[in-house]
């Protein structure tokens, strides 16, 4: 070999092998550089180190195979010699793919701007903690708005549309819910009897079991598990229905064909659930009365007749409104954030999912806060 | 020729509605192939069934001698494909849609992804000023030219493009065809292109593929204008696809 003479060969590896001449540094480059090879290509590359004084000539004749990415490696290694001040060059390429590269970082660098420099800021809690307040009630205000916008808008050129929607939603969120709820509130049933019983054993007062399942359900648990549960079954959809149509545009197309959406989505909805809640309280009152009469009666020795009797006689007909007159509330707030959690949908399948967090989550809270305004409301005047 | 997709025999069928009938296709290594086809032809559907999204009734389809069954991983490492309407994940910026397929295919260090994604998106013609932007930030135009990149980041070996023009302006869909013949005349790629787009067919497609009756015909433009087929002769008759079809005579005697 002729290197032997004037320089010697100090490193070899599957890409690369390197031969040091006195001014220069020949790299004979070699082999397969392609994308799966890049991890060993840029360790290749930066084993290539000239001494002082030295330039680098990259040779490329055999190459068996380039890509895009391996000659990036190859660029970016040129570069970075470059940036130290070693003069690199490559000779004997065939593929076109290094002149490519040139020609597209050539074509960029004319495009590229100076970006602005950034000003790391000063951390200011307290002013952003203010900030944030205060943006967040802004916002909570602005929505307040959107939704009495919508619905005033919706129901300013009432059409006939809005029966048959108001209908459909009456099934999907009413009727297709009641058999959960009623499981559901029944369990909830067991689950208070059971816990009394335990109680008023020790006094006995097992008597006191139906009154307090009964009361509890038809003023409380009854309404405010429906809520809750119609809450996670139809706040959702409706957020994530709507926040679909926003993305496919399907809101726009209803507009420019003269239609009002605020009209047919919400409104419907609205009306739909403020219907359907009070009639899904009424089925859950039933079945968690039910679920305490089974315990009652099964594990207590209180027999149908007297459970029925003690029921009529310590639930009024105002204990069983008490729960029902908060149902249409519950309803409204549910069906008012979800729409307008979907409608503000605006660009991202992302934000989609975060908006139906958000109806749901919104929801339950205002359902809870409302629950206890009224529960307090109720006891002041006596209710 | 090499042949990298072969398609044979193959069956679609919706219903009672028979898309594809028996259909037979084989693209050659480092050509474009146009598909053209008029409505409910089953050109998205072909496209689907070679990237193992649909699963044909009957018949079978290799892609790099791989045997392409429904669902089942493919050679997505040999391949890049630009839907229709872009596809970029909304929840990831312009960058992280990029670098995806490297990180999911490559153990490179981040910082070198991070180079060779910016590198794509510099191929497809965008400055990097978009890159941490999202995709619903960006216009038509540029989410194709993402996309692009995207396809083209894993230095595929075959590129479908789902009608990539389309809802593009001339200038931009101009600059698109040279995008693609410049990266398949530097780079050894196929690419297989659905197209509605007659100055891209006449102007970057070496092959066509025309679907009709359930089957394909394919030649070079001069066989297929030859042919008598009703749809044909009414498709490439319009006044738009002769007009196409003048200029691409005209550059070819200049």
């Amino acid at each position: 070999m002729s290197g032997w003479d004037t320089g010697q060969l100090s490193m070899n590896s599957t890409y690369l092998s390197t031969e040091s001449q006195p001014q220069r540094l020949d790299v004979n480059v070699r082999g397969l550089w392609v994308f799966d090879n890049v991890l060993a290509l840029e360790n290749a590359t930066a084993s290539v180190l000239p001494e002082p004084g030295q330039e680098v000539r990259f040779q490329c004749a055999g190459l068996e195979e380039i890509d895009i990415a391996g000659a990036w490696v190859l660029y970016d290694r040129t570069q970075q010699l470059a940036e130290l001040g070693i003069k690199s060059e490559l000779t004997g390429f065939q593929a076109a793919h290094f002149k490519f590269l040139q020609h597209i970082i050539d074509a960029a660098a004319v495009r590229e701007y100076e970006a602005p420099p950034e000003h790391p800021e000063q951390p200011k809690p307290v002013r952003d903690a203010l900030e944030n307040l205060g943006r967040a009630t802004s916002s909570h205000i602005e929505d307040l708005g959107e939704i009495a916008h919508s619905i005033l808008d919706g129901v300013r050129r009432p059409s006939l549309i809005i029966v048959g929607e108001t209908l459909k939603q009456l099934y999907l969120t009413g009727v297709q819910a009641i058999p959960v709820v009623m499981v559901i509130t029944f369990l909830i049933g067991v689950v208070l009897a059971y816990q009394a019983a335990g109680q008023l054993e020790q006094f006995g007062a097992n008597v006191l079991v139906v009154d307090l399942v009964s009361i509890s359900i038809t003023r409380e648990m009854g309404v405010l598990l429906a809520a809750v549960m119609v809450a996670g079954r139809s706040g959702s959809a409706f957020a994530a229905a709507l926040g679909t149509m926003k993305l496919n545009e399907e809101v726009d197309a209803l507009r420019v064909m003269g239609l009002n959406p605020n009209q047919i989505l919400i409104i419907p909805r609205i009306l739909g659930l403020v219907i359907a809640l009070p009639i899904l309280t009424i089925f859950a009152d039933f079945a968690g009365i039910l679920g305490g009469a089974l315990i009652a009666v099964g594990t207590m020795g209180i027999g149908v007749r007297q459970f029925i009797e003690r029921v009529a006689y310590s639930v009024d007909v105002a204990d069983f409104y008490v729960g029902l007159i908060k149902a249409p509330f519950f309803a409204f707030l549910i069906a008012a954030i979800g729409t307008l959690r979907g409608m503000q949908v605006q660009s991202s399948a992302e934000e989609l999912g975060l908006k139906t967090t958000t109806a749901v989550v919104q929801s339950i809270f205002l359902i809870i806060v409302a629950d206890a305004f009224f529960t307090m409301l109720f006891s002041r005047i006596g209710f | 020729m090499e042949t990298v997709i072969s398609v044979r025999n193959l069956v679609n069928r919706f219903g009672d509605y028979t898309v594809h009938d028996g259909l037979s296709l084989d693209v050659g290594r480092d050509e474009i192939m146009g598909v053209v086809g008029g409505s409910g032809t089953g050109k998205s559907v072909l496209l689907r069934s070679i990237l193992g999204l649909q699963k044909p009734v009957s018949g079978s389809i290799t892609v790099l001698g791989q045997t392409i069954e429904y669902q089942k991983p493919g050679p997505s490492r040999c391949w890049g494909v630009l839907f229709q309407n872009g596809a970029l994940l909304s929840g990831l910026t312009v960058q992280e849609n990029v670098e995806l397929p490297i990180a999911l295919h490559s153990d490179m260090p981040v910082e070198t992804r991070h180079e060779l994604a910016s590198l794509k998106l510099l191929m497809s013609g965008l400055s990097l000023s978009v890159a941490d932007k999202y995709p619903s930030e960006l216009s038509g135009g540029m989410r194709k030219r993402v996309s692009l990149a995207r396809a083209m980041a894993l230095e595929p070996k075959i590129l479908f493009l789902d009608e990539p023009t389309a809802g593009l302006d001339p200038i931009a869909a101009t600059e698109f065809d040279e995008l693609i013949t410049y990266l398949h005349d530097n780079l050894d790629l196929t690419v297989m292109m659905i197209t509605h787009d007659v100055d891209s067919l006449f102007g970057i497609c070496d092959r066509i593929a025309v679907l009709v009756d359930g089957g394909v015909v394919v030649g070079t433009i001069d066989e297929i204008l030859e042919l008598d087929h009703p749809w044909i002769k009414s498709y490439f008759g319009v006044p738009r696809a002769v007009r196409a079809r003048n200029a691409q005579i005209g550059r070819q005697h200049e």
